[in-house]
């Protein structure tokens, strides 16, 4: 008994603050996605409209591309090449070659500088990078891999590419530090024990080195699927949704209903489904995935 | 002893206090602006000497942001005291409470010449009859063409038609590798792309929005006049002589633009005259002692319509200010005679007045010959779509058909339906 009360009083604050700045925000934007709140009538207040927003999203027109062009592009893809470049780099920093020449020091000082450049600078830069008479532009030419300047942000062939390049070069540094640490973490034993047997360099890393990464990268995976989900800044920066509506992702759109078309009740239903596939998701991923990895590691 | 030295301490004390409380401390008002700082600095600095007991704090925004952000902040009780708006933008801050009705200001402090003497004061008025804001500048956009590149592809006149101008942008193009007509075919929420599109169907006598006769508004475009226009300016970026990265470019002072011409890589933009006065301020300082290869022009109108608009923007007082009369007092220097002649020169005053006075010079001829061929955006801001919602849905549609996205008459259709939803049923 007492140790009841004793965990519920230290575990009330926390639970409060979330309450407070989780629970009260959640249900206040879920009350306003049934209403056709506006932004320049918000002293009025919305009218009930039940689930009218949620069925005009679903129906609308741009809905499927929105969705593919959220989970395919903006996530699935930037999160499976962000985690295998990240190993790879740090599997490279991992390496004696490296200490040796005592460049792996250099190189996680080099990684921290894409990661610590804030997002709009990191889209500055590289629009400078990618624009039509910029240094890309120009060593493509050079090259004589292409003839004409290649419109990076307004060729559809190119710009979603061009997005997840930025969102990359910016996040990956993260990923590849935190699995670098993990990587210390592995006991020399277990590489000298599998040399003995006479394992070759791919199944040391299959069987040795990627099983002690693996509750990290299940971690870091999970992370990574919901920032990318739900990222606003690098598509808004680098294309504000376009050329035309073709780079438009869910937290765009959420963007340009509130505070382009006023839509606060409309918006707000947009950010009620990405909340619900975000936790639907993560329930998922811990239940049928993690777990079973986890409990496997340990 | 000791309390004679007390008593004077105290009196010190009390004197001091009172002291600074006669001073008063000077009341502190923001003024968010839109566009560079070093255009109002002096004046800003000139206010405040003028009247020691006001400090006018100055806020930047880009243009792309300062109507939602400004609506946002005064829908929760927040926001800078005076605004820089676009003329369009007025009508529904009013609606929406979010600016201060002028009225009163304007009747016991009159502004210049009088609140007459301005210029588009149906868009001042809000659907109450209130002023919610003082038109402050007033623009137009027009033509602007580099006079050496034109003479190199062998163009001796500016172009009257569209077609004149598609296939002398072409010729400069296929004659000197330089672009033709490169304008921002971007899709932002603000993009330029929307004057372009508007200025093309003015000129063909025809409006997206127009008021009927009943006091209605209603969509004054067909399916195939959208087509037909996103299908012209199309054919540039098609054929090359507006690049494909301008599909990148929204904004009319968008940096890669400016620098083309001013470095005569381009032969033809379109803009309002600041963004022109900056391209030929750098050429000149690239340039030195140089004479100008620039010249204005309008844009086609046929028949003598409409191409181009009567823009501008309006100071607005913040609903939420705490300091009205301040700000009132900031609003009425802005808007004088002495800023536009000594201070804020990159923009036209939205006085006939003071605009009667202005010297255009050679090269803005074309802006002052484009006035006459102006409207104001009459029923667009006073229909019931909101100018931003119409604005942001045309970008997009143009975005989608310019990029190939989807077919013109697709997006055409979508744009149309779009903004069919917004208009009222029919009685």
């Amino acid at each position: 008994m007492r140790n009841r009360l004793f965990i519920t009083a230290m575990l009330a604050p926390t639970v409060i603050l979330l309450l407070l700045f989780y629970g009260y925000p959640i249900l206040a934007n879920l009350r306003m996605s049934f209403t056709d709140l506006s932004l320049l009538g918000m002293k009025r207040g919305g009218s009930w409209v039940g689930l009218a927003n949620y069925r005009e999203f679903f129906r609308s027109g741009g809905f499927g591309h929105i969705l593919f062009n959220t989970l395919v592009w903006l996530t699935a893809t930037s999160v499976i090449i962000r985690l295998i470049l990240g190993l790879g780099i740090a599997v490279l920093l991992n390496t004696r070659a490296l200490k040796q020449l005592r460049m792996a020091a250099l190189g996680r000082f080099a990684l921290l500088i894409p990661w610590a450049t804030p997002p709009i600078v990191a889209v500055v830069i590289w629009r400078f990078l990618l624009e039509r008479n910029g240094a890309v532009n120009a060593a493509l030419i050079w090259l004589g891999i292409v003839d004409q300047p290649v419109a990076f942000f307004a060729d559809m062939r190119t710009v979603w590419p061009s997005i997840v390049v930025i969102m990359l070069w910016n996040t990956v540094p993260l990923i590849a530090l935190s699995l670098l640490s993990s990587l210390q973490t592995v006991p020399h034993e277990y590489y000298e024990a599998a040399e003995l047997d006479g394992a070759t360099h791919w199944q040391k890393f299959r069987f040795v080195t990627l099983p002690f990464l693996m509750p990290s990268l299940l971690v870091l995976g999970l992370m990574s699927v919901f920032w990318s989900f739900n990222n606003f800044v690098y598509v808004w920066l680098a294309t504000g949704a376009g050329p035309g509506t073709f780079t438009n992702v869910l937290a765009t759109e959420v963007y340009l209903k509130a505070f382009i078309d006023f839509r606060l009740g409309y918006s707000s239903a947009i950010g009620m489904v990405m909340a619900t596939v975000m936790g639907a998701f993560g329930i998922l991923y811990l239940r049928l995935v993690a777990r079973q990895q986890l409990e496997d590691t340990l | 002893m000791m309390r004679r030295i007390g008593a004077a301490f105290v009196m010190i004390v009390a004197t001091l206090g009172l002291a600074r409380h006669a001073i008063a401390d000077p009341v502190t008002i923001t003024f968010r602006f839109n566009d560079t700082e070093a255009e109002v600095r002096g004046a800003i600095d000139e206010f405040q000497r003028k009247n020691p007991d006001i400090k006018v704090e100055l806020q930047r925004i880009g243009w792309r942001d300062a109507r939602n952000q400004f609506l946002r902040e005064a829908a929760v009780g927040g926001g800078p005291d005076v605004v820089h708006s676009a003329q369009v933008w007025v009508k529904e801050m009013g609606k929406a409470g979010a600016a201060l009705p002028l009225d009163d200001l304007i009747k016991k402090d009159p502004p210049g010449k009088g609140f007459g003497d301005f210029v588009a004061q149906d868009l001042a008025r809000g659907d109450d009859g209130h002023i919610y804001g003082l038109p402050w500048t007033t623009d137009t956009f027009a033509m602007v063409y580099r006079t050496d590149l034109l003479k190199q592809a062998g163009i001796k006149d500016l172009p009257k038609t569209w077609e004149e101008l598609r296939n002398d942008s072409l010729q400069v193009f296929r004659k000197t590798g330089k672009t033709g007509f490169g304008f921002p075919a971007g899709s932002s929420a603000s993009g330029a792309i929307w004057f372009l599109a508007n200025f093309y169907w003015w000129s063909h006598g025809k409006a997206l929005i127009v008021e009927k006769s009943d006091g209605s508004y209603a969509i004054g475009l067909t399916a195939k006049d959208v087509a037909d226009c996103m299908k012209y300016f199309k054919d540039y970026l098609d054929k090359g002589d507006n690049p494909k990265s301008n599909l990148a470019a929204s904004d009319a002072h968008d940096p890669g633009i400016m620098r083309a011409l001013a470095t005569g890589n381009q032969a033809m933009g379109a803009m309002p005259p600041n963004t022109y006065k900056e391209i030929m301020q750098a050429y000149a300082d690239a340039n030195p002692g140089k004479p100008m290869p620039f010249v204005s022009g309008t844009f086609p109108h046929p028949d003598d319509t409409k191409s181009s608009m009567i823009g501008g923007r309006m100071l607005v007082i913040n609903a939420n200010t705490k300091h009205p009369a301040e700000a009132w007092k900031f609003v009425r220097y802005m808007a004088s005679q002495e800023v536009f002649s000594k201070y804020y020169r990159t923009q036209f005053p939205a006085q006939t007045s003071l605009l009667k006075e202005v010297d255009f010079g050679a090269p803005l001829k074309g802006f002052a010959q484009q006035f006459e061929f102006a409207r104001t955006w009459g029923p667009y801001a006073s229909g019931p779509i909101p100018i931003g919602t119409m604005w942001n849905a045309t970008g997009r549609a143009f975005g989608t058909a310019l990029s190939g996205q989807k077919p013109p008459e697709e997006a055409a259709k979508a744009l149309l339906q779009e903004l069919e939803k917004d208009m009222p049923a029919k009685r």
